[in-house]
């Protein structure tokens, strides 16, 4: 078919309640704006629009467009997204309430303070894909230790969902935790008396009360409720070699 | 920002707590039964509720006596381990951690003995 | 870091601006506005838990009615059975239904057992709850 006669997408105006913050004392408040989309425009490219006619000032992470990096993570409707494939469309046809993902510090507008979701992790905070260490060159001294291990996105979108730590921030949150028993599952060499220990404690796995938010909001097939679940099996099955 | 990593366990032996919720949970959960079935399905009253004299008929019977003894002592415990799990989800410090779990098992052991003293009252009347 | 001082860990966990969070810190757990189903069962859960407490206390202190005698039993069961009280007996149904079996859910996938199935053994206690519930509430309600 002949792209150059296929019809132009129809071009609606949605309006975006978005949360404005800027340190400036003011608490966070809701700014709307009008924003013409098409069918398949996404919340990231509605963000885009604004910040390129409407207002240079809007401050919101993305980087890859395509769920690979999990940047752009935020609440849209009250619910955890990755706004680089969310549409626009499919949100009803009201007004689209966009805010920060919630539970870690807020820096401006749409972004967080990701410092504090890294603070969770067992291990050197986890940075590098198996997949993208190039077995040709020579590698650095210990890049191993900051190996992550590949579903996880690192979105932070888990720890937004989480009902628990909304309620108190000492508890380390689904991602740190999937990721300790990814550790565990993968078997990389991982000190399992060290990763089980740090596991076994009323912050971390046991704080859990099986919610299920996170792998709800997880949009990378972690499953974090269900690994925490599976860490807590490893911790009843080898509690006497943990203690 | 110097990120500081995650630090090694701070309240250790969350598992203990864990184990013993569920156990008391499942133990709870046969026993209510027994319980419920026994005080609202058992007598031909408005309710299934049992008149004073049924009561001490009913404690005084030995082998209903240690069923609702243990009955007694399981849903105090399990009522103090979910209470710990709520009050520790309330951003406590350690210390106010450690006493909590110490003035609520205290409130457990105070009400398991009031509730012995109570039913054994009742069934030596009967 | 001292590893036993959670202060120093919220501390670090901190930053300049606010936190926003779906509700204030230590209720935040009840609030379930745009949260799915494993979410609404742990605040229902945990709400019915607390009322249990409650009644537990409760429980104890009409008992001990029964240490004053026939007269003072009599008196409790007149209105122990009145339809609102007969009600209230309904309500604790409930609340033990759904707390008792959402907890053996969570007790059973909080030790890894079937957790992919989670939401199909909500659901699955649920309708038992649902089920005994209406029999038991038609029982105590029919029996005046």
């Amino acid at each position: 078919m002949d792209t150059a006669t296929l019809p132009e997408p129809a071009t609606t105006t949605r309006t975006l309640r978005v949360s404005r913050f800027s340190r400036d004392g003011r608490p966070p408040r809701f700014e709307e704006f009008e924003v013409p989309v098409t069918e398949g425009t996404t919340v990231l490219e509605a963000l885009r629009w604004i910040r390129v006619h409407r207002d240079a000032a809007l401050g919101l992470r993305h980087s890859c467009f395509h769920a690979s990096c999990g940047t752009c993570g935020m609440r849209v409707n009250g619910r955890e997204v990755l706004a680089c494939v969310t549409d626009v469309a499919s949100l009803g046809q009201g007004p689209v309430t966009i805010e920060p993902i919630a539970n870690l510090p807020l820096l401006q507008d749409l972004v967080v303070d990701m410092a504090s979701f890294y603070a969770r992790f067992p291990l050197p905070p986890p940075l590098v894909r198996t997949s993208e260490l190039v077995s040709a060159s020579e590698l650095p001294e210990g890049i191993d230790a900051h190996e992550r291990f590949e579903d996880c996105i690192e979105c932070g979108l888990c720890l937004s969902a989480c009902p628990v730590v909304a309620t108190d921030e000492t508890y380390v949150g689904p991602a740190a935790l999937a990721y300790a028993q990814r550790l565990l599952e993968e078997d990389r060499g991982a000190d399992r008396a060290a990763i089980l220990s740090w596991a076994d404690d009323d912050n971390a796995a046991w704080r859990c009360h099986a919610a299920f938010e996170c792998t709800e909001a997880c949009p990378s097939d972690v499953r974090p409720a269900e690994r925490i679940m599976a860490l807590r099996r490893e911790l009843v099955l080898h509690r006497e070699t943990v203690r | 920002m110097t990120v500081a990593h995650s630090r090694p366990p701070v309240t250790p032996g969350g598992s203990r707590a864990w184990r013993a919720t569920a156990l008391s949970g499942v133990a709870v959960l046969a026993l209510v039964t027994v319980h419920m079935v026994a005080h609202h399905f058992v007598v031909q009253s408005v309710g299934g509720l049992r008149s004073y004299r049924q009561v001490l008929e009913y404690i005084g019977n030995p082998v209903i006596f240690v069923i609702e003894s243990l009955f007694l002592v399981v849903v105090t415990w399990h009522a103090m381990l979910g209470l710990r799990s709520v009050l520790f989800d309330l951003g406590l410090s350690e210390t106010s951690r450690r006493r909590a779990s110490r003035a609520l098992a205290g409130l457990g052991v105070a009400t398991v003995a009031y509730g012995f003293a109570l039913i054994g009252i009742l069934a030596s009347r009967s | 870091m001292n590893p036993n001082d959670l202060d120093a860990i919220r501390d670090a966990r901190r930053a300049p601006g606010p936190v926003l969070r779906k509700a204030p810190g230590p209720v935040a757990w009840f609030d379930v506005r745009r949260r799915r189903a494993g979410s609404v069962a742990f605040s229902i859960s945990r709400l019915a838990g607390l009322g249990l407490v409650f009644y537990l206390y409760l429980h104890l202190a009409v008992l001990s009615l029964l240490l004053r005698g026939p007269g003072a039993w009599g008196s409790f069961l007149r209105v122990a059975t009145t339809p609102a009280l007969l009600g209230m007996d309904v309500l604790l149904l409930f609340g033990l239904l759904v707390h008792g079996l959402n907890g053996l859910r969570v007790a059973l996938i909080g030790t890894g057992v079937a957790p992919d199935r989670q939401k199909a053994l909500l659901w699955t206690v649920m309708t038992v709850a649902a089920i005994l519930l209406l029999y038991g509430a038609l029982h105590i309600l029919g029996s005046r």
